[in-house]
């Protein structure tokens, strides 16, 4: 139904998809799933046509999206948007009347018998037909967005495009407005594209799931079994994830890991090196936890050196893009003397950060706890040396510690097991 | 039952509003400095035109003011409505987009070059109302006149006109500079008395094709975006809409100068009393508008009776109190 080849696009300098290519087949339920920013609502509009495309070229039924006419567009597809700025105090009738617009048959014809009948028609079917005569400027969030939906409903499009459009409703009308969608999906044979952040919805109604990872490329298309993996999720948003099937439906459940254990390191003197922005997650957890943290050595201009120096973070710093000088070194070695613990974030290791793995080492030697943060092989760019060096770490008494939950959780361990003397 | 009431009252209020203008027209015809019994008006209106001097006062010069002054209000409601929805702004009015500088500009040029003919003032004003505008679509074009496009080019190519305009007044001769400044004030004395049907026949063709153009204009309300959604051209439909408003407005500032507050309020009003669906909306404001002026000139004609009161001055002091107390009323769904 529609076919998207090669497309690219950009925003005057960010640019949102390289090379998009898949279809949409008639008939069935297709939910957009990505971070925030990563160019679904962009991806709608350029499916719409809405926005001009760049290259790359998109077909409806093999005709190109920029040569199909506004009102002819506007009868094979609707809109839900996100939200609607609201100026003019328009009754609610009156503006599910203006989704018939494109039926209309000429400038003289004002509302059809037809026209009425539907819009009706898709005031009960939101459940909106209570708050017919209000203003929409008096409307919750809620029944505007019932509203928005009223407005597509009357287009009467065999396809129904929603930009997050149950995501102010309360549970009972965004089921019902579900089951509406999957209604008008089964029986009516209506193509409806939705971007959702109500994952299990998604994978209970849609037919197929697009998964965008955060730099607007594909990481999954496929049934929701296929994509909504533990693997493809957490690669997308980033967070610990586990997903399970519904107990009712079988459909597959997405459960976010959520560590509710709350740290406070306040006694604890903690030294980070990072860089390149693998530290800039773990200086702001360790920030809340009111521990003390120092940093370095940081190249300047370096995302890590930016937040540190938001968080009043004291660090050694390098001039931009050079390898570390052993001033550097050395200014570095004398704030990591002054933490009680070394923890090493998971950067990226090249020959210009490898003196820093020396540095643990000499300072696991003196009996300074050392943490190796998520390290992983496919980060060494040194041919093996870094690895090396970390595998040698290990066998000296460092632990690699998969992320930064679990760092927090043996932060305080070791707080309370070694400083609480102190106190 | 109360709903019923309302309706009823709706209606009344419709009817009334129809019928507004004939009432500001006679309120009109027997206000000025010759005063005129009721009795009397209704005898000169029917024994139609004659040589007796209320005769001649009430036929040659009341009602061609009167209708004249009705024209440029329906006009300036009219365009402040339409502006108002393309821009999707409550503060749009009929001068937003330069028209009034370039309009200002253009007879103030022509007044300081020494015309004092009143064929060439109100043409020069013509011109230079359309000229601004040419200008302002011209800079907004490029971004496929977007409302923030067209709304600070409109306010840059007004300041610019202002401070070529203040540089002619203070170059001008002091003869010059008072009759220009008597210009700027809004001036509903007319120069020619056949430009009255010439106006009138401009308003009509414009009012029916806004007219027509009443759902589009709905649409445009909900954003670019959304209209295009719904099957509009949003571009084109601009254009057109953009268009007609301005020539609207550059016809009653060539026939009257500056008259402000008609275009900004009046449509407010109109939308906080009967909604803001356009269908209704533009034949209201223009009657509405219409009767208003005609109000108004009448009161700043015998208020100080032979001397004359800028109309400006009395549309602002009575539109703006009245605005004030709808608002309280009714809130901010403007």
């Amino acid at each position: 139904m529609i076919q998207v080849n090669n497309l690219a696009f950009a925003f005057s300098t960010t640019q949102i998809f390289n090379n998009l290519n898949f279809k949409i087949n008639r008939g069935e339920i297709l939910s957009i799933v990505g971070p925030n920013g990563c160019g679904k609502s962009t991806l709608l509009r350029l499916l719409r046509g809405s926005l001009k495309l760049q290259s790359g070229e998109i077909l409806w039924q093999s005709t190109p999206v920029q040569q199909i006419a506004a009102a002819e567009m506007a009868r094979n597809v609707a809109v839900v948007p996100q939200s609607s700025t609201i100026y003019f105090p328009y009754k609610v009738r009156e503006l599910v009347a203006m989704g018939r617009y494109p039926h209309r048959k000429n400038i003289l014809t004002f509302q059809t018998k037809e026209d009425l009948q539907e819009i009706e028609k898709a005031l009960v079917m939101t459940d909106i037909l209570a708050l017919a005569d209000r203003q929409i400027t008096q409307l919750s969030g809620g029944e505007l967005q019932r509203v928005l939906l009223a407005r597509a409903l009357v287009q009467n499009s065999s396809v129904l495009f929603l930009d997050e459009a149950t995501n102010h409703l309360d549970i009972d009308h965004r089921l019902e407005l579900t089951e509406l969608l999957v209604r008008l999906n089964r029986e009516q044979g209506a193509t409806i594209v939705q971007i959702s952040h109500d994952l299990d919805l998604a994978a209970a109604i849609s037919t197929r799931i697009l998964l965008l990872d955060q730099y607007g490329d594909i990481v999954a298309i496929g049934s929701p079994e296929q994509t909504m993996t533990t693997a493809n999720l957490e690669k997308i948003f980033r967070v610990e994830m586990k997903v399970g099937n519904n107990p009712v439906t079988g459909t597959p459940q997405v459960v976010p890991l959520i560590n509710a254990s709350t740290h406070n390191l306040s006694n604890l003197k903690v030294h980070v090196i990072c860089g390149g922005g693998s530290g800039r997650t773990l200086m702001r957890r360790l920030h809340l936890a009111k521990t003390q943290v120092t940093a370095g050595p940081l190249n300047c201009g370096d995302t890590d050196e930016a937040v540190a120096q938001v968080l009043n973070i004291d660090i050694t710093q390098e001039v931009p893009h050079s390898s570390f000088s052993p001033q550097t070194i050395s200014a570095t070695a004398e704030l990591i003397a002054q933490a009680d613990v070394l923890v090493v974030a998971n950067q990226w290791w090249g020959n210009g950060n490898l003196p820093c793995l020396d540095l643990a080492e000499k300072f696991l030697h003196q009996g300074t706890p050392v943490f190796l943060l998520a390290q992983e092989t496919k980060h060494d760019f040194t041919n093996g040396t870094a690895w090396n060096k970390i595998q040698q770490l290990q066998v000296l008494g460092a632990q690699n510690i998969p992320n930064g939950d679990h760092l927090l959780d043996e932060l305080s361990t070791y707080q309370r097991q070694h400083l609480t003397n102190k106190i | 039952m109360n709903k019923v009431i309302a309706n009823k009252l709706r209606t009344l209020g419709q009817i009334s509003l129809l019928l507004s203008p004939l009432l500001a027209i006679s309120i009109s015809l027997s206000a000025g400095s010759l005063e005129l019994s009721c009795n009397r008006l209704i005898e000169i209106l029917l024994n139609g035109v004659g040589t007796e001097i209320d005769t001649i006062i009430v036929w040659q010069i009341r009602l061609p003011r009167a209708l004249l002054a009705g024209l440029v209000g329906a006009a300036l409601s009219l365009s402040g409505v339409t502006f108002q929805a393309v821009l999707r702004n409550p503060l749009a009015d009929p001068y937003l987009l330069g028209v009034s500088g370039g309009a200002a500009l253009g007879a103030v040029a022509a007044i300081t070059c020494g015309f004092q003919s009143p064929v060439i003032i109100p043409l020069a004003a013509f011109i230079g109302a359309l000229g601004a505008l040419l200008v302002v679509y011209l800079v907004a074009q490029a971004h496929a006149c977007s409302s923030h496009t067209l709304i600070l080019s409109g306010v840059m190519v007004g300041s610019l006109a202002a401070a070529l305009l203040l540089f002619l007044l203070w170059q001008a001769p002091a003869d010059a500079t008072r009759q220009a400044i008597f210009w700027l004030a809004g001036n509903l004395s007319l120069a020619n008395p056949d430009w009255l049907g010439w106006g009138w026949l401009w308003f009509i063709i414009a009012f029916t094709l806004l007219w027509s153009q009443s759902l589009n204009l709905d649409l445009l309300t909900q954003g670019e975006e959304t209209a295009a959604d719904l099957g509009l051209e949003v571009g084109k439909t601009r254009l057109i809409l953009f268009t007609l408003a301005g020539a609207l407005t550059a016809c009653a500032v060539a026939l009257s100068g500056l008259i402000g507050f008609v275009g900004l309020v009046i449509p407010h009003i109109c939308r906080l009393l009967w909604g803001p669906s356009h269908r209704l909306l533009l034949p209201f404001s223009a009657l509405l508008g219409s009767s208003f002026l005609i109000i108004a000139d009448a009161i700043a004609r015998s208020l100080y009776a032979p001397a004359e009161i800028p109309v400006g001055v009395v549309t602002a002091l009575l539109g703006a109190p009245f605005f004030l107390f709808l608002l309280r009323r009714k809130g901010g769904g403007i």
